[in-house]
């Protein structure tokens, strides 16, 4: 009894697995594919980077801010000394926090917003109107968001990074005691603008991400109240736990060009 | 804006009202809490595992200059106890709870299953948002605790795996530096953010508006009021914490280091 029942567990996520590669596969193709519709991929680099922009980036910072609060504050009880604090603070900045971080908070708010969209189309049968029309719905909705997830992912990386070494840099002056040239020089041995590269790089492809697994459960959602709340959890789960996973991988291969 | 967070209250207001003259249904609180929390725990988990994992990569950088690294497992547990492991799995939380209450009772709104339950004669707060302010309060609680948990073992695997140490002497350190005012600290704000996610992703699920888009309009919304929510409240508790493990450490005039 128990057998089978891990059995048909195994199954069913090997199913999904393969449902999920042959759709990303589907969409990469729809992708690059002209004719590109370029309103829509206007309009959802709006939704995705332009609106929740300043949100987003306060909330990196905070998160950074609150890093090198602690950080200092720990060094400062154990050896009495944090002037090693901001070249760190800037090297943990730029090679995970700034985009990981940005990446889960799009996940929670584009990602989760898409997929409810996408999954009330679908259960409005909004979908099928669409099918009947002659339009893909792959081509019509999964395609402009995922170029447009790959533009803004690697324009917020790049935003958020960056406000994020002001903000840091801020907070040693008022709260550490340093001075921006202090920061600026200690952490420049630390940093390069390749580290800014492959913040960008990682911004991208947790930007592809996102749309992929949002449009995925949307488009597989059942019906009624519940079947859109299961798409919504379903896309950030797998959405989080796919960038945790594609940054690790990512971080590994960088770490061959320091 | 500000309206909007005096509706809240106003909201909240009510479910208590409610909840003190009618009662809650116990068996409904029961299965909300069971179904939040199997959800989320694959996520809070892989959340908790990478912020110990950071906060451990980042520790070990600057320790290890001054030879000191037998103090890595207390400095990186008790930051993340303390501070970061909160509010960074608090923001992943919320994107998984808040996405998935939003849009399932914006979903029952839009298609007016909440007007049909107050047509039957029964009261939406008392069926619908109580069940789940109470179980979502109670399981991200449990939740988040659970993340600091697994913190502990991000940071105990990067110990071995990057910073090569030994994982008794890891955890031998632990005890001596994280003292109950961090854990008590952690676990404040804990509830702290608990309760904030709660409120808002009912009250922004309850007052979804206008079709598919609308539910996607405020999952969103909820997404961000809830960012910005939980780095307000991140910064008071902080504050709150600070000043109560002052008073009381000169109040005891004993107790551990921190």
């Amino acid at each position: 009894m128990m057998g089978g029942r891990t059995l048909n567990l195994a199954t069913g996520l090997l199913v999904k697995t393969l449902d999920f590669s042959s759709f990303a596969a589907q969409s990469w193709f729809a992708a690059v594919r002209p004719p590109f519709r370029l309103r829509d991929i206007v309009r959802q680099i709006h939704f995705i980077a332009v609106e929740g922009l300043w949100i987003i980036v306060l909330c990196v910072c905070a998160a950074a801010m609150v890093t090198i609060l602690e950080a200092s504050f720990h060094m400062r009880l154990l050896i009495q000394n944090d002037a090693m604090v901001p070249g760190f603070a800037a090297m943990l900045i730029l090679r995970e926090l700034g985009a990981v971080v940005m990446a889960l908070l799009v996940t929670s708010r584009a990602g989760a917003g898409m997929a409810a969209e996408v999954a009330s189309m679908k259960i409005t049968e909004q979908i099928d109107a669409l099918r009947m029309l002659g339009l893909e719905p792959i081509r019509f909705l999964v395609a402009p968001r995922l170029i447009a997830g790959i533009i803004a992912g690697a324009t917020m990386s790049l935003i958020a990074n960056c406000v994020c070494l002001i903000a840091a840099m801020g907070v040693s002056i008022l709260k550490l005691g340093s001075t921006a040239g202090l920061f600026m020089s200690m952490s420049r041995p630390f940093v390069t603008g390749q580290d800014l590269c492959f913040a960008m790089i990682k911004g991208a492809a947790f930007g592809a991400v996102i749309p992929l697994f949002a449009c995925y459960w949307g488009l597989r959602s059942r019906a009624g109240a519940e079947g859109v709340g299961l798409a919504t959890t379903n896309a950030v789960v797998s959405t989080s736990i796919a960038i945790i996973i594609i940054d690790f991988i990512l971080s590994y291969l960088f770490s061959y060009f320091y | 804006m500000i309206a909007d967070i005096g509706r809240c209250f106003l909201f909240c207001l009510e479910a208590m009202d409610v909840l003190r003259r009618k009662g809650v249904s116990r068996r409904e609180v029961f299965h909300q809490i069971w179904r939040v929390t199997i959800q989320s725990l694959p996520t809070t988990a892989m959340a908790g595992f990478f912020v110990g994992a950071i906060m451990t990569v980042q520790f070990t950088m600057q320790v290890e200059m001054y030879g000191a690294l037998g103090y890595l497992g207390g400095l990186s547990t008790s930051a993340t106890v303390r501070q970061v492991g909160p509010l960074l799995i608090a923001f992943m939380l919320s994107g998984k709870v808040g996405a998935y209450t939003a849009a399932e009772l914006g979903t029952m709104r839009v298609t007016e299953q909440i007007d049909a339950i107050r047509c039957l004669g029964a009261n939406p707060f008392q069926e619908l948002i109580l069940p789940r302010m109470i179980a979502i309060i109670v399981s991200s609680f449990a939740l988040l605790a659970a993340g600091l948990l697994m913190s502990i073992a991000g940071g105990v695997t990067l110990g071995i795996f990057f910073s090569g140490i030994n994982p008794d002497e890891y955890l031998r350190h632990i005890p001596t530096i994280v003292g109950w005012p961090s854990i008590a600290t952690g676990l404040f704000k804990c509830i702290a953010f608990a309760i904030v996610l709660a409120a808002i992703c009912t009250y922004k699920g309850y007052t979804a508006t206008g079709g598919a888009r609308g539910v996607g309009r405020a999952v969103v919304q909820t997404a961000v009021a809830t960012m910005v929510s939980l780095v307000v409240a991140d910064w008071c508790t902080s504050l709150i914490a600070d000043a109560i493990v002052e008073v009381s450490l000169s109040v005891f005039k004993s107790g551990a280091a921190l």
